[in-house]
């Protein structure tokens, strides 16, 4: 952890899949005046890990991370009882001034 | 909006228009706004999609919706302010659309003429009438007779001659054997019409009533049942009773036949056809002698696509009838190019009468009242029997189809607008005269 708290490194290939898509909610359009972005991401990534493969993919500097595992709906599948996947979602809060342009993709 | 004049000429007006960026900002914004309302966007609620998103995914097919209203209401606006009458619908050409820099396009107009109407009552037409001869009310009469065709009993025993008709009794054979629909009872056959198998008619002239027999025919190789195609068959045919056509007495009860009381209301009723016939040649006589005296009296531009248009259509159809192989008489011994110089000449005409009769028509606020559209309709529906609710749909689903039949009535209307006012003499002529057709 000491290590992740002074900046950790990791490779490009990860950081890439760590960031799966943006959230574009309207509670993710309310956060963003706070200039927080939101995405998708991997439900094994750290708080540390994201706020790299953030820094790393979009070029911004990143102040702090929040993150929350989203349960999937349990669901009637065919009659039979299941569950979808879970996901995890970073709220990323960038440096005053910088800004990520969800729309035009990674 | 600026609008300046790049071309003036003859009947011809280009102008470029520009319209400002802000404009076009304000317009794209009210419409996105308006679409907001509407849209719905995975992770928001109807309504809830902020302008920022339905402005990225929107923008584009709003903007074209705006160009097009934008380029419609400002050449519109542009026509108006000019006071100018375009003669078909502007041709536009979008040069550059930006939202940032606005648009703008050229508009080519082509304008109507000027015209100025001529006093009508200046206008002297002669307008042809016959009178009813009374021959011509016994020739009516006459057709009339020879159409009924009543036969009588020949009572004296005498051979069947051409124009007779026989009852008879057939039943044909081939190889000895009845066929499907070779046989009949008490036909009613007239000799020398051609109604049976060629042959058959001509072998029962001379036979007298209680005759019986047998004829020997072959049916043409064309013949439409299958099987008998060119066979040779026989027929045996008795003779029962020989009828030859009578002549109508001209009496009151043949008026009767006609739902008519007597022989001196037929009469009336003839005379007053031929009157209606009469009435209908002078009027169109009358309202060529117009026409005509409109074309030489107004002389004005023509808008050039107008005539372009007309001509083409003419064209066309002249070359259909070409590739039909119908001629028309009047353009014997000419060639393609003469015929187009005279074909030219006419599409001129009718362009400049058709022009010169909407102008009239506007000035003089003659309207078409829904009434004799419809009545017209009605008319051309009749011409369909069986089919007529497939023709009132047509019209009732097709405004190119109603356009097209105002035309006509609107043209009738303004005619006979100027002929109340203008000066009508009428010319007595003969009625092969006011018959005789006219070509344009």
């Amino acid at each position: 952890m000491s290590e992740a708290k002074k900046g950790m490194t990791l490779s490009r290939e990860r950081a890439y899949d760590i960031i799966l898509s943006p959230v574009i909610t309207e509670k993710a359009t309310m956060i963003s005046d706070k200039n927080f972005v939101t995405f998708k991401v991997l439900l094994d990534a750290t708080k540390p890990e994201i706020k790299a493969a953030v820094e790393m993919v979009f070029g911004v500097t990143v102040k702090a991370v929040n993150t929350v595992t989203v349960k999937g709906k349990r669901k009637l599948f065919k009659g039979r009882p299941g569950k979808r996947s879970d996901y995890k979602k970073a709220m990323v809060k960038l440096a005053d001034g910088q800004t990520i342009d969800l729309t035009t993709g990674v | 909006m600026q609008v300046t004049e790049t071309l003036a000429e003859g009947l011809k007006r280009q102008y470029k228009i520009a319209v400002p960026a802000d404009y076009l900002e304000t317009q794209v914004t009210a419409k996105l706004t308006e679409l907001a309302k509407k849209v719905s966007v995975p992770g928001f609620r109807p309504g809830k999609v902020p302008m920022k998103l339905v402005r990225q995914r929107y923008l584009g097919s709003v903007m074209g919706e705006v160009l097009e209203a934008t380029v419609q209401q400002s050449s519109n606006k542009a026509i108006e302010e000019r006071g100018l009458r375009p003669a078909f619908q502007p041709k536009v050409n979008v040069e550059s659309f930006e939202l940032e820099s606005g648009v703008q396009f050229t508009m080519d107009v082509e304008i109507l003429p000027e015209i100025t109407v001529a006093d009508f009552a200046t206008l002297e037409i002669e307008r042809p009438t016959a009178l009813v001869a009374d021959e011509d009310v016994d020739k009516g009469l006459e057709k009339l007779r020879n159409e009924s065709r009543a036969t009588k009993k020949v009572e004296e025993a005498r051979p069947a001659q051409s124009g007779d008709t026989l009852v008879i009794d057939f039943v044909g054979k081939d190889a000895g054997e009845p066929f499907q629909g070779g046989a009949g009872t008490d036909f009613q056959l007239v000799l020398g019409s051609g109604m049976f198998i060629p042959g058959f008619e001509e072998q029962l002239i001379g036979a007298s009533v209680g005759d019986e027999k047998v004829l020997n025919v072959t049916f043409p190789a064309e013949y439409h049942a299958e099987n008998l195609k060119g066979k040779p068959v026989t027929f045996d045919v008795t003779v029962k009773e020989i009828r030859e056509p009578e002549q109508a007495e001209l009496n009151d009860d043949f008026a009767k036949a006609f739902g008519l009381d007597s022989l001196e209301a037929l009469k009336i009723a003839i005379r007053g056809q031929i009157e209606r016939e009469y009435a209908a040649a002078g009027r169109l006589k009358a309202k060529r002698i117009l026409l005509d005296k409109l074309d030489t009296t107004h002389g004005f531009d023509v808008p050039p696509t107008l005539e372009e248009a007309e001509f083409n259509a003419i064209w066309t159809q002249f070359e259909q009838a070409k590739a039909a192989g119908e001629k028309d008489p009047m353009l014997d011994g000419k060639s393609d190019d003469d015929v187009r110089d005279e074909y030219k000449r006419i599409a001129n005409r009718r362009v400049r009468l058709g022009l010169l009769l909407a102008e009239i028509g506007r000035l003089h606020n003659i309207q078409i009242e829904d009434q004799e559209i419809r009545a017209a309709i009605f008319n051309v529906a009749r011409q369909y029997p069986g089919q007529e609710r497939q023709v009132l749909e047509f019209f009732s689903s097709n405004q190119d189809a109603i356009t097209q039949i105002r035309g006509p009535i609107f043209e009738d209307k303004v005619v006979d607008h100027i002929l109340t006012s203008a000066k009508v003499t009428d010319k007595t002529v003969t009625p092969e005269e006011l018959l005789k057709a006219d070509a344009e």
